[in-house]
């Protein structure tokens, strides 16, 4: 056989493979629109649908949230309903579940979740993006019968039609009391002599919002330049190194190896903290207010078990149960007296039932005006 | 004096296998605290790396009670041994391919092949997303498990390929002069003497599954690797019984490989098979012989 | 040779070939088409030929950049500096202990990345006796950290790479002539030149192996800054990974990573053209 002749028998696998992945992704391109990731399900709203409670289901909550022991509330439920429940602590700050979910709740999928549990403007943003289902109160008769009247009608979901509120948080400062015990507000965050000794939450509605506290602004009514002028604050802050670091839940580990004296930090997580010199405190100026809730996702398998999870929860000795073990709010009507019953100090605690007094200039967790402008300074300060 | 003398010259000889040692002994430090801290007690079940609480075996006996934890390491497991058993295989035959064959696209093909293994996890992992984000595709197992295999056949190839390089293609000519076909050839002769390479680059790919974590949090949708979970629990503050799986898993690794390479001197003393002759120190260690002034 | 077994090797490159194009080589075409969309979550990402992501991209975030560059390459010097000698004490000095060694190098692999960093994070503490001896030692001020510094970012990156430094280094370093270098001993060079002029330039190609497989993963890492970092440690990976995973701008992350991917292709292939990939893989091209 001649050279050429062969030569042109030849076709290089590697040519062949190229132009079919070229030709594969052509065709996808013309048949993909011209918008792709975006625009979410808004127009139909489904309806979470009830029924017997069985089968299996599987929740995503924040971590440190629950008693996953074998005493705990979810084995209870189990025990109580016969449902299996896969409880998955994988959400570690919205956005980042938000991210990670987001291409899935597009297509209508949970990616086989049933429940799980976000802040209130998390919550907000995902049934605008119309991936959240709605639940009917009459399929709710324990929750609403037991919800704290002060939850009822939030400005976010004034008629509770996508979200039933897990626990209540503050935010405020947690201190090492034996090396910086006269940090009362967030102004002294920012004393030179902690510098580098002081950590932040890199959640945009908390800690700007309390630098505006602060400096006597109020949030919930700031404007996008008062906003940006608390972010400048604190941008400037972290120039200088006086802010060590901005973190989601890992304050707790610096305060634990002592790296710090002062965190920025979230009253529940006593329970989490290995420090016994550390206490939460109540900035002067006022805390942030905030809850979480339960939402139905769209394409939820098994909304019948997330309904029933629902109501169990809110049974308050069940409620009580869990208070006791994660230190947060309840949402529940007579948690405290049962606590009290059992002879638990929570029940004197401030900060698992703070009273109004107590939590009087604390603001709700807000969201600024001309978000994507203000969000966008706020990610540039904590990406350095 | 003399002692001092000898002492410094013993030092000087063996400055280098000292080194050695001591870099070896760097490289080790994380995993001997990690292993050290999964048996102090801490009062709230939370790492703290501290002893000030005493010594505990407590989280040795409850190494297993945390149903998240094991799940995903089980899945990591599941993953990597899929992950490796696929990319071993994809991986070896390439690197039969650009040893043994003659072929056009031979440079285009390394390119390909090496490009990988210098691009940071982040393009990777981010390019990925984007692609399945675009075609709608549900992120979980199968993505990642797509992106595994991807990223390690280029370093399969890279390994089993230096062992191909360096064998002696002698055996194999017998074996043809003896009548067998290419194919008998390859089953029993090259396969075997091929083993240790193929297992070494198992092993690699394995361990970079395993360790996987930029990628993977990218592309995992709900779906937890055991890194992905640590990184989860990391932040608010991770349970000991972390630690304890940890110093597991790398343990049964060491055993593991340790086996296979107890194996491997029986069967070369079994064989009568010579190893390589040491070869003598020259460089860097200064020379004894005499230098012309 | 027959026709059938010239297709051969074709048969054996097939599925890994399809395997690389179809997931790693694509990515990057979707990458950078997403990279020229804009527009939020809300109002969908639409393809508008939007070229001026590019440069915006990285108008926003030079300092990241030059800080990554800055980083990594300091990581990969050090590594250098230490897996040298190691991979040179494993290829020559070390005999029957060379396997072991060597698992000795891979086996921090076997803990995952964020665990090894976790523990680092923790030996480096404020208040743990690492510290305290280096404060005694004046390498750090007295009243000074070690977590939240750029030393701490490097230290990790060095640790976490140094494997892939070694590799390629002992791959080459195997192959050594040590028969070249007695050679030059016998022309009555010291020690010193020896190494100089004979073995450092023999084992360029290694070198350069090593240090492009160690920079540029570097260079593109995160973990380390947000584990070991505090603020104003932020590289050039953690802006990205923030872009695409909390703020979900999608195209000015994708427009981020396909530059700085173009930038490692650019110096790969002009370094394979100069030396051919087989030296990157750490020997020489073979030319069967």
């Amino acid at each position: 056989m001649s050279a050429s002749r062969t030569r042109k028998r030849r076709v290089p696998l590697t040519v062949a493979a190229v132009v079919a992945a070229l030709s594969l992704v052509l065709g996808l391109a013309a048949c993909g629109g011209d918008t792709v990731g975006g625009g979410g399900n808004s127009g139909e709203v489904t309806v979470a649908k009830s029924g017997p409670v069985k089968g299996q289901l599987t929740i995503s909550n924040w971590p440190g949230y629950i008693d996953p022991g074998p005493n705990g509330t979810v084995a209870e439920f189990e025990k109580a309903t016969g449902v299996s429940v896969d409880y998955i602590e994988d959400i570690n700050s919205n956005d980042s579940f938000f991210g990670k979910l987001q291409p899935q709740l597009e297509q209508g999928e949970s990616g086989g979740r049933s429940l799980f549990v976000v802040a209130d403007y998390m919550a907000e943003q995902m049934h605008d993006l119309g991936y959240l289902q709605e639940i009917e109160h009459k399929d709710l008769p324990t929750v609403f019968e037991n919800l704290q009247p002060d939850l009822r009608s939030p400005a976010f979901d004034p008629e509770r039609k996508f979200s039933v509120p897990w626990q209540g948080g503050m935010t405020g400062i947690w201190v090492d009391t034996s090396k910086a015990p006269e940090i009362k507000s967030v102004n002294d965050l920012f004393d030179p002599k902690y510098k580098g000794k002081v950590t932040m939450l890199d959640e945009l509605r908390e800690t700007p919002a309390l630098v505006m506290l602060a400096e006597g602004v109020d949030p919930a009514k700031a404007s996008a330049e008062e906003w940006l002028a608390a972010i400048d604050r604190l941008s400037a802050a972290a120039e200088s190194g006086q802010i060590r670091r901005f973190t989601g839940n890992d304050y707790t580990e610096d305060l634990t190896a002592g790296n710090i004296v002062a965190a920025i930090g979230w009253s529940g997580d006593a329970s989490i903290i290995e420090n016994d010199n550390a206490e939460w405190r109540m900035p002067t100026e006022g805390c942030v207010k905030w809850s979480e809730n339960m939402v139905i996702p769209v394409g939820a398998p098994n909304t019948a078990a997330a309904i029933g999870w629902m109501n169990f929860t809110y049974r308050p000795e069940v409620a009580a149960d869990i208070t006791q073990f994660v230190e947060y709010i309840s949402p529940v009507k007579g948690v405290k007296e049962i606590l009290e019953k059992r002879g638990s100090d929570l029940a004197e605690s401030e900060i698992v039932f703070p009273s109004e007094e107590f939590t009087r200039n604390c603001t709700g967790q807000n969201t600024p005006p001309e978000l994507d402008r203000v969000n966008e300074a706020w990610q540039n300060v904590l990406t350095g | 004096m003399a002692v001092l003398s000898r002492a410094w010259g013993w030092l000087r000889r063996n400055a280098l296998p000292i080194y050695a040692c001591l870099a070896v002994f760097y490289m080790l430090i994380p995993i001997i605290v990690i292993a050290v801290f999964s048996f102090g007690a801490t009062p709230k079940g939370k790492l703290t790396f501290g002893l000030s609480h005493g010594f505990t075996t407590e989280y040795w006996t409850s190494a297993f009670s945390l149903p998240e934890l094991n799940e995903a390491l089980l899945t990591s497991l599941r993953l990597a041994a899929l992950a490796t058993v696929i990319s071993t295989a994809i991986g070896t035959m390439m690197a039969i391919a650009l040893v043994r064959h003659k072929f056009r696209g031979r440079r285009a093909a390394n390119l390909l092949i090496v490009i990988p293994m210098a691009t940071p996890e982040v393009v990777i992992g981010a390019s990925l997303l984007s692609m399945f984000i675009y075609l709608s595709f549900a992120l979980g197992f199968t993505t990642l498990l797509i992106a595994h295999v991807m990223f390690s056949i280029s370093f399969v190839v890279v390994v089993v390929r230096s062992r191909l390089i360096g064998f002696d293609r002698h055996l194999e000519e017998a074996a043809a002069d003896l009548g067998a076909t290419p194919l008998t050839t390859f089953r029993t002769v090259t396969l075997p003497l091929l083993a240790p390479g193929i297992m070494a680059a198992a092993l690699l790919a394995f361990a970079l599954s395993i360790d996987d974590f930029v990628i993977s949090n990218f592309n995992s949708g709900t779906t937890v690797t055991f890194p992905l979970y640590v990184f989860g629990v990391a932040l608010r503050g991770v349970p000991v019984q972390v630690n304890v799986l940890a110093t597991m898993l790398f343990a049964l690794l060491a055993v593991a490989v340790l086996i296979v390479l107890w194996q491997q001197r029986r069967g070369e003393r079994l064989a009568a098979v010579k190893p390589e002759p040491e070869p003598e120190p020259q460089a860097p260690v200064p020379s004894t012989a005499p230098v012309a002034s | 040779m027959s026709w059938k077994q010239r297709l051969v090797p074709y048969w054996l490159l097939g599925p890994g070939l399809l395997w690389l194009i179809l997931f790693f080589v694509v990515p990057m075409y979707f990458m950078g088409e997403l990279a020229l969309r804009s527009g939020t979550l809300t109002t969908g990402y639409a393809f508008d030929w939007a070229w001026s992501n590019f440069p915006d991209s990285l108008s926003g975030h030079t300092e990241q950049i030059v800080r990554s560059f800055f980083y990594a390459g300091t990581a990969t010097v050090l590594a250098l500096l230490i897996a040298y000698p190691l991979a040179y004490a494993i290829a020559f000095r070390a005999g029957r202990y060379k396997a072991l060694l060597l698992f000795a190098v891979i086996a921090p692999f076997f803990t995952t990345y964020l665990i090894r960093t976790i523990a680092w994070k923790t030996i480096l503490s404020d208040s743990s006796p690492v510290v305290s001896v280096l404060q005694t030692l004046s390498l750090v001020p007295p009243d000074g950290r070690v977590l939240a510094t750029s030393g701490a970012v490097i230290a990790g990156l060095t640790y976490n790479f140094l494997p892939f430094m070694v590799l390629p280094l002992y791959a080459n370093l195997e192959r050594l002539d040590l028969r070249l270098v007695e050679a030059a001993k016998d022309l009555y060079s010291s020690s010193t030149q020896a190494f100089l002029r004979v073995t450092l330039p023999l084992t360029l190609p290694g070198i350069v192996a090593g240090v492009l497989l160690t920079f540029i993963p570097a260079f593109g890492d995160y973990i380390n800054a947000q584990i070991l970092g505090g603020t104003g440690q932020a590289m050039i990976g953690n802006v990205i990974q923030s872009l695409y995973l909390t703020q979900r701008n999608y195209p000015e992350a994708a427009a981020l990573s396909f530059l700085m991917m173009a930038l490692i292709l650019a110096v790969v292939t002009i370094y394979i053209r100069f030396a051919g990939t087989g030296a990157f893989m750490g020997d020489e091209e073979e030319a069967r």
